[in-house]
């Protein structure tokens, strides 16, 4: 059966390449609230080639610069990260009537749901290597030489936190529609409390966690994927979304269902060069669950609203930001302990 | 609370009056009535519990203002320490809810202010009490 996207696809990739494209075998893929994924196949002068299309939705959890993360692809495809390889980038939307990129599809890999009990056994272990090795080698590039740069502002060192946090609470100050005392407790507490300034200028992923990512089952992480939030700032941003208990999947201590706490610090550290500062460090750590809680605000008001009625947008603003609350109370109650 | 139950079945009702694209495929669309099964078991569970978790937060957020009298030069916190929630229905609950939590951030504000952390611990006690009276189960507990 083919749909309007399918023909749409096969004009605009037609175009591109100067030659005629069926498409075949397309089909929307879960998840991903920011942007609609599709899989597919275009077939041209008898090759097939494996293919995703990422494209705006009518609205979506977040803001996000399609561009931004097309050139963050561009930076660290083939450099020792399993980014997969960015294609074409449609600012104007064209025959899709939407901005949108084409990227290199990979084959054969699982992802997990947050709500999987183990899903790395028995390869967690080595699994954790591979993730908070990769988000190590993200963290010790040096932006300034990769395409990234050409769209992302590089903010001062002493500045990442404060950026972040002024656009994450203003997300919830804008999207708020029931008053939310614990999350402004914890933004409080971290306009007060500012870290030490972020050791080097990185290249933040920004949705590096369990689960946005594609592993062979043995260990090997194969397609790291949603880097729409990416940008410039502290490293240890990164980990601190990665550590979230959002994403823990078990109850025996290991953090992102992988390794534990002091394992993926060690993993990280040897890969970046980089040092995680204890102090710094619990402010990203309370930091990831506030910008957690204002993409479920976010999510809530795009739901409520009727602006984008993705079934996913709804249970993120109910369900996930309610453990969110609980998580942003664990961290206040040791705080103030 | 943001999203209540009303807002939950409304937009699952148009995603479901939605008919699915011929791009979709049918591993999305099955994904995508999976999701909607989850928000409605979740909905179900939370039509029955919404009225007591409300009652439940709105008391503990009242006898929080009852001992606060420290920072209420105006009487506002022991005002709403006395009230009680007289209509039980769950707009209403929910508008007493959000009257108490706005008054809860203007206090905690206070006491931050003012430095004082006995109070400020009560203060974060509640937060994790509230936390867990809303606590959602995902098989719909």
């Amino acid at each position: 059966m083919s749909g309007p996207l399918s023909e749409a696809l096969a004009t605009y990739l037609g175009r591109a390449w100067g030659e005629p494209v069926a498409i075949e075998d397309l089909a929307r893929i879960s998840g991903g609230a920011s942007r609609e994924t599709y899989r597919f196949d275009a077939v041209v002068a008898g090759e097939r080639r494996p293919l995703i299309v990422r494209r705006d939705p009518p609205g979506s959890l977040i803001e996000t610069d399609r561009r931004s993360e097309f050139l963050a692809l561009k930076s660290f495809h083939g450099q020792g990260v399993a980014a997969p390889e960015p294609l074409i980038l449609e600012l104007e939307g064209a025959e899709l009537e939407r901005p949108f990129f084409v990227m290199a599809r990979i084959d054969g890999g699982a992802t997990a749901s947050p709500f999987a009990p183990d899903p790395y056994a028995p390869h967690a272990a080595r699994l954790g290597e591979d993730f908070f090795g990769t988000l190590g080698r993200i963290a010790k590039a040096d932006p300034s030489s990769l395409p990234i740069a050409e769209v992302c502002e590089a903010p001062a060192l002493d500045q990442c936190w404060k950026r972040e946090l002024d656009y994450w609470s203003n997300v919830i100050e804008t999207d708020e529609q029931h008053p939310q005392p614990i999350v402004r407790a914890a933004i409080r507490w971290l306009y007060s409390h500012p870290p030490p300034p972020a050791q080097k200028l990185s290249v933040v992923h920004g949705d590096y966690r369990s689960g946005n990512f594609l592993h062979d089952g043995e260990g090997r992480i194969i397609a790291v994927l949603d880097w729409e939030m990416a940008h410039l700032g502290d490293p240890l941003e990164d980990l601190g979304w990665a550590l979230d208990p959002l994403w823990r999947h078990t109850e025996d201590g290991r953090v992102a269902g992988m390794v534990t706490r002091d394992e993926a610090f060690r993993i990280w550290e040897q890969a970046s060069g980089l040092k995680v500062d204890p102090a710094g460090f619990v402010w990203w750590e309370l930091f990831a669950s506030v910008k957690g809680q204002a993409i479920w605000i976010s999510s809530a008001k795009e739901f409520k609203d009727g602006g984008y009625r993705e079934p996913i947008l709804c249970f993120s603003g109910w369900y996930t930001a309610r453990r969110q609350d609980e998580i942003l109370a664990e961290h206040l109650a040791r705080l103030a302990a | 609370m943001t999203p209540n139950v009303r807002d939950v079945l409304q937009g699952v009702t148009v995603a479901l009056a939605t008919p699915p694209s011929a791009d979709h495929g049918m591993a999305y669309t099955m994904s995508r009535v999976g999701m909607v099964t989850m928000l409605a078991t979740l909905a179900a569970a939370e039509s029955d519990r919404a009225a007591r978790d409300a009652i439940a937060e709105n008391a503990a957020i009242r006898a929080l203002f009852a001992g606060a009298g420290a920072f209420d030069a105006d009487g506002a916190l022991a005002a709403a320490a006395k009230e009680v929630d007289a209509d039980l229905s769950v707009p209403a609950l929910d508008a007493a809810n959000a009257r108490l939590r706005r008054q809860l951030i203007g206090l905690h504000e206070k006491v931050e202010a003012a430095d004082n952390a006995a109070m400020n611990r009560q203060i974060v006690a509640l937060y994790g009490k509230m936390a867990s009276i809303r606590r959602m189960a995902l098989g719909g507990g």
